[in-house]
């Protein structure tokens, strides 16, 4: 092969990665309007299922879905984010960083991340049994904080690691501490960074089935108290999809393009909230 | 020039001041004293631990993996390498102009009244008159005046590191530490610089680190020159420039102005000593700088 086929053969294996990654991308997200679509009605986004989700005779909505959801993906989220920042800057050079801990944590977080979310449903599982909860909006939180947790400590680290060292420095000349450096300056540096970890983490709690499938339960009402069974988008499209009915399976679909549409919205804020911090750094 | 009333009043004292990475020496008993009010220049060739020695002088070289250091350095009677000296403290006090220009990640405004706020000043009227007063210090308020809000790292590199200067004044330190503050910038900005120090030294003691010889000859009225980790020669800076009494001094001054400037300025002036005195107006010094923009790159 000359150089000039060979330049040209390269070329062309990218355009055609390219055109399935961005064709796949446009026919997901093509199926889930053009099957949940027809089925989406003010009623589906504000009122609760009657007569059971997986019956078609019901009616009703997937509120208690979308709430749930919307309760679990956030309340996770917060928790994860809480724990995860601070363990995050315990990974930094000043830090743990020059033990060889820090290695081996970035190991088992790594090992964490790729764990399937399954396992998690069922260490949460397992774990409710020994502690007598049941299945509930507060197991569901838990479990999902644990799956978020690996995720946005690993992402915010990478991003925490690549503040030069010359604007710690700039800093601490000053006479500022390290609190004060990483509260006032390095936050402004890492900030997009973390916005993207915590995107990114809530996005795989948001749509995660597995975990929340023994943890959380289902239910068609809403949410009443932490202790409670709470239903979520992924398990109600799990559900309705397994129905022999064409009309359920078109509420599946509804589910699915609604939690799209949510992940679709954040993405978009957070976006415009990154970009608000990234102007004063340097690229 | 000869030690003044003032100067000689209360200088910085370093003590048998050694610095180590690893186990390697790089500074080896450092004995020297800085006046105040003046401007000294540690000048050496690269790696010869001169910034190492400024690293001292604010504890930074505390943030350094590997390094430690031993000796003492008194200002204002504190041991600023003691155990138990307020690091904070000595850091307000001791600025530091680092070799590459740093904005911090905001506005130019914050920037400025970075050091302030950090120090406890809230008042918003008060910070504003605080910023405008330094940026006016650091010869860039009438460039950025206009544009206080947005971010510092648009400014360009020689404004980038006149905003520095300001920051690290704001502070109200006593003692300005310079590690080849201009090797980053282009000529002209360089200039813009070293005419801002020229103006701050009534007020503040600065130490500047450099291996541009001409830049210690425009700036410094005591120079300090280090090879290897030991002190060679100190003294007001037309004795050393005009008549070094260390062999290893002369090479080095003799050195520098060989390779640095053309060959027919280069045999005057090594033949001449007397012209090394040369400062600002010396059109062979201002010559050979443009001339050699890789004298004046960093480390």
């Amino acid at each position: 092969m000359d150089r000039v086929t060979e330049e040209r053969a390269m070329k062309g294996l990218m355009i055609a990665a390219l055109t399935i990654v961005v064709g796949s991308l446009i026919a997901i997200i093509g199926v889930v309007v053009w099957k949940g679509l027809p089925s989406l009605s003010i009623e589906m986004l504000t009122e609760t299922p009657r007569g059971g989700y997986y019956t078609s005779t019901g009616g009703g909505g997937i509120l208690n879905a979308i709430v749930g959801s919307l309760y679990l993906a956030f309340g996770s989220t917060l928790i994860a984010l809480v724990i995860s920042v601070p363990a995050a800057f315990a990974l930094q050079d000043e830090y743990l960083g020059r033990t060889r801990y820090a290695g081996r944590l970035r190991l088992a977080l790594d090992v964490l991340w790729g764990t399937p979310s399954i396992v998690y449903g069922a260490f949460g599982f397992i774990v409710m049994l020994y502690l007598g909860i049941r299945a509930s909006l507060l197991g569901g939180i838990i479990v999902l904080t644990l799956l978020q947790i690996p995720i946005m400590i690993r992402a915010m680290e990478e991003v925490i690691r690549m503040v030069p060292r010359e604007i710690k420095e700039a800093s601490a000349v000053l006479g500022a501490t390290r609190w004060e450096t990483t509260t006032r300056v390095v936050v402004h540096q890492v900030a997009p960074g973390i916005i993207t970890a915590v995107l990114l983490a809530f996005g795989r709690g948001i749509g995660d089935a597995a975990s929340v499938l023994f943890t959380a339960g289902y239910t068609d009402s809403l949410p009443g108290s932490l202790f409670e069974p709470v239903a979520s988008l992924p398990l109600a499209v799990f559900f309705q999809l397994g129905m022999p009915y064409p009309e359920v399976q078109a509420r599946a679909y509804t589910a699915a393009l609604i939690l799209l549409v949510i992940v679709l919205l954040l993405s978009l804020a957070s976006r415009a909230l990154a970009k608000r911090f990234r102007k004063n750094i340097l690229r | 020039m000869t030690h003044d009333a003032t100067a000689a009043v209360n200088p910085i004292r370093i003590k048998d001041v050694s610095g180590f990475y690893g186990p390697s020496r790089v500074l080896d008993s450092i004995n020297l004293e800085i006046p105040r009010n003046r401007i000294t220049a540690i000048i050496g060739p690269s790696g010869c631990g001169k910034s190492t020695l400024l690293k001292c002088f604010n504890r930074l070289i505390d943030l350094v993996e590997g390094a430690s250091y031993s000796g003492q350095i008194i200002v204002d009677g504190v041991d600023v390498l003691g155990k138990d000296a307020d690091v904070l403290e000595i850091r307000r006090k001791i600025g530091l102009i680092a070799q590459k220009p740093t904005p911090l990640p905001l506005s130019i405004f914050d920037n400025v009244a970075y050091g302030p706020r950090i120090y406890g000043q809230k008042d918003r009227a008060e910070l504003e008159k605080i910023v405008r007063h330094y940026l006016e210090v650091a010869g860039l308020w009438e460039e950025v005046k206009d544009r206080l809000k947005t971010p510092a790292i648009n400014l360009s590199i020689g404004q980038q590191q006149r905003l520095c200067l300001a920051r690290g004044i704001a502070v109200d330190p006593e003692i300005l530490l310079c590690d080849e503050p201009t090797s980053a910038l282009d000529p002209v900005s360089s200039q813009h610089f070293e005419e801002q120090l020229k103006l701050l030294k009534e007020k503040y003691t600065i130490v500047i680190v450099t291996h541009n010889i001409h830049q210690a000859m425009r700036l410094a009225d005591y120079v300090a020159y280090i090879y290897l980790g030991e002190l060679i020669e100190s003294g007001p800076a037309a004795e050393v420039f005009e008549n070094p009494k260390d062999e290893r001094t002369k090479a080095y001054i003799k050195g520098v102005f060989l390779n640095d400037l053309p060959p027919e300025a280069g045999e005057r002036s090594g033949s001449n000593p007397e012209d090394f005195g040369g400062r600002d107006e010396d059109p062979d010094v201002q010559h050979g700088r443009i001339l050699v923009p890789g004298l004046s790159e960093g480390d």
